[in-house]
């Protein structure tokens, strides 16, 4: 006798299949949540997503290059002065920096600290942020196959910018330093005070510095920027500005709130250090 | 004349698979950060069309595995898009014959509900664990626009199936 094919779905089977995927879905969810045994489950799927990263990247990437064809010699050469211009600018900074390096490097010997070790510095390009409007989450042109390893600093121009947190073959995903899950050990620069720097739910330039009491020495417009701890990034890099003290003498800590000194939401390229 | 239930794969999938390719570069195209809150959901859009002409081809089982290769793609919680599409597609499986009767608003109100309650359990599910979330109701937003956007996914989608005879 063969099964024909029933006018109606069974719905009682149906609702079986639904609870036991739920509750697939649900342990998960906790695995990758909880645990870090999935990470290489999603790399290894991430495979299969990669050509869809890499056709939403092509039309930014062929108008850039038509827009490119079509620049005129004037612009070229405007853009080309204003370049030349902005490098003068730099190369003397530089030259301020060099001397102060070479004395900085002075005083750590006299102190017997250890030398300052150059950073290596990739480029990185940003090809999409997260299609979900509330996770502070970008994508980046680099991946495994480039050397991205999981909890690397990615810096732009001006300052930090976030930190790797789930690698493709080709691409990987930075979680920015004002998403609500992150945080970064920080320093304030005119004193040394050592605190952390949390991101928020709300917006995407603020943070706040938490557990400061009411009488920490805390000005609006300190920079704040990376100070070594925890391991994660390395010291000196910097992350924002105090905009923002509420000092409440009913409160055991101080509202600190903080705007990331990065261009979270322009910066195309990006720095991944090494 | 009936013949045999089989999970053979319907002819022409490649159609089906077109079509969630398509969803998928939807989803992650880029777009102004003020406008992402309007994105509609087009995987669920695209997985309520193929239960509701498909219902004997298109399950559970396989709204879950294009759930989890989202999760993949957008870098969400492994398993969170999964339990979301397999419940969008059991309410629309069980929907299918009234669906198919409905008005064109009616279809559309309908596929508001669906989605709705797409965003609103992924919406539990990342407070549970602690992500980021919205603070206020925007995220209900996209089931509006999925909503208002649903006639051209299902004549587009129905043309499609017309015309390379998905079935």
């Amino acid at each position: 006798m063969t099964i024909h094919k029933s006018l109606f779905i069974q719905n009682s089977a149906q609702g079986y299949r639904l609870l036991a995927l739920v509750l697939v879905s649900l342990m998960l969810m906790f695995a990758d949540n909880r645990f870090d045994y999935l990470s290489q489950v999603r790399f290894y799927a991430s495979y299969s997503v990669t050509p869809i990263h890499y056709l939403s990247e092509l039309p930014e990437s062929v108008s850039q290059q038509v827009a490119d064809i079509f620049k005129s010699r004037d612009e070229l050469v405007d853009e080309n002065r204003l370049l030349q211009e902005e490098l003068l600018m730099q190369q003397y900074q530089l030259q301020k920096i060099d001397h102060l390096t070479a004395e900085n490097q002075r005083l750590n010997e006299l102190l017997n600290a250890s030398a300052i070790v150059d950073d290596i510095v990739v480029r990185a390009q940003l090809v999409s942020e997260s299609p979900d409007p509330f996770r502070k989450q970008v994508l980046i042109n680099k991946g495994s196959s480039h050397g991205v390893y999981d909890g690397q600093s990615v810096l732009d121009a001006d300052g930090l910018f976030g930190q790797i947190i789930a690698i493709e073959p080709y691409y990987s995903w930075v979680q920015l330093i004002t998403d609500s899950q992150h945080s970064t050990p920080v320093q304030i620069n005119r004193n040394g005070i050592r605190a952390v720097v949390s991101g928020t739910q709300s917006s995407l330039h603020e943070m706040v510095l938490n557990n400061m009491t009411v009488n920490a020495d805390l000005e609006v417009g300190d920079m704040l920027v990376t100070s070594g701890l925890g391991q994660r990034f390395s010291a000196g890099y910097k992350v924002g500005v105090i905009t923002n003290i509420v000092r409440d003498p009913g409160q055991p800590f101080a509202r600190v709130t903080v705007a990331p000194t990065a261009q979270l939401d322009r910066s195309r390229n990006l720095l991944l250090v090494f | 004349m009936a013949r045999p239930l089989s999970l053979k794969a319907p002819q022409g999938i490649w159609v089906i698979l077109v079509s969630f390719l398509i969803a998928s570069l939807l989803l992650v195209m880029p777009l102004p950060s003020w406008l992402e809150y309007y994105r509609p959901e087009w995987m669920a859009l695209a997985v309520i069309y193929w239960s509701m002409a498909l219902p004997h081809k298109f399950g559970l089982i396989g709204a879950w595995i294009l759930g989890f290769f989202v999760d993949v793609l957008e870098g969400s919680l492994l398993g969170l898009n999964g339990l979301v599409l397999a419940l969008v597609a059991y309410l629309a499986l069980s929907l299918y014959q009234r669906l198919r009767m409905f008005t064109m608003l009616q279809q559309a109100s309908t596929v508001f509900m669906l989605v709705g309650l797409h965003q609103l359990v992924s919406f539990w599910v990342l407070t549970v664990s602690n992500q980021n979330t919205s603070p206020n109701l925007m995220f209900l937003v996209s089931a509006v626009t999925s909503a208002v956007i649903w006639p051209l996914v299902f004549y587009g989608l129905r043309y499609l199936r017309r015309s390379f005879r998905v079935g």
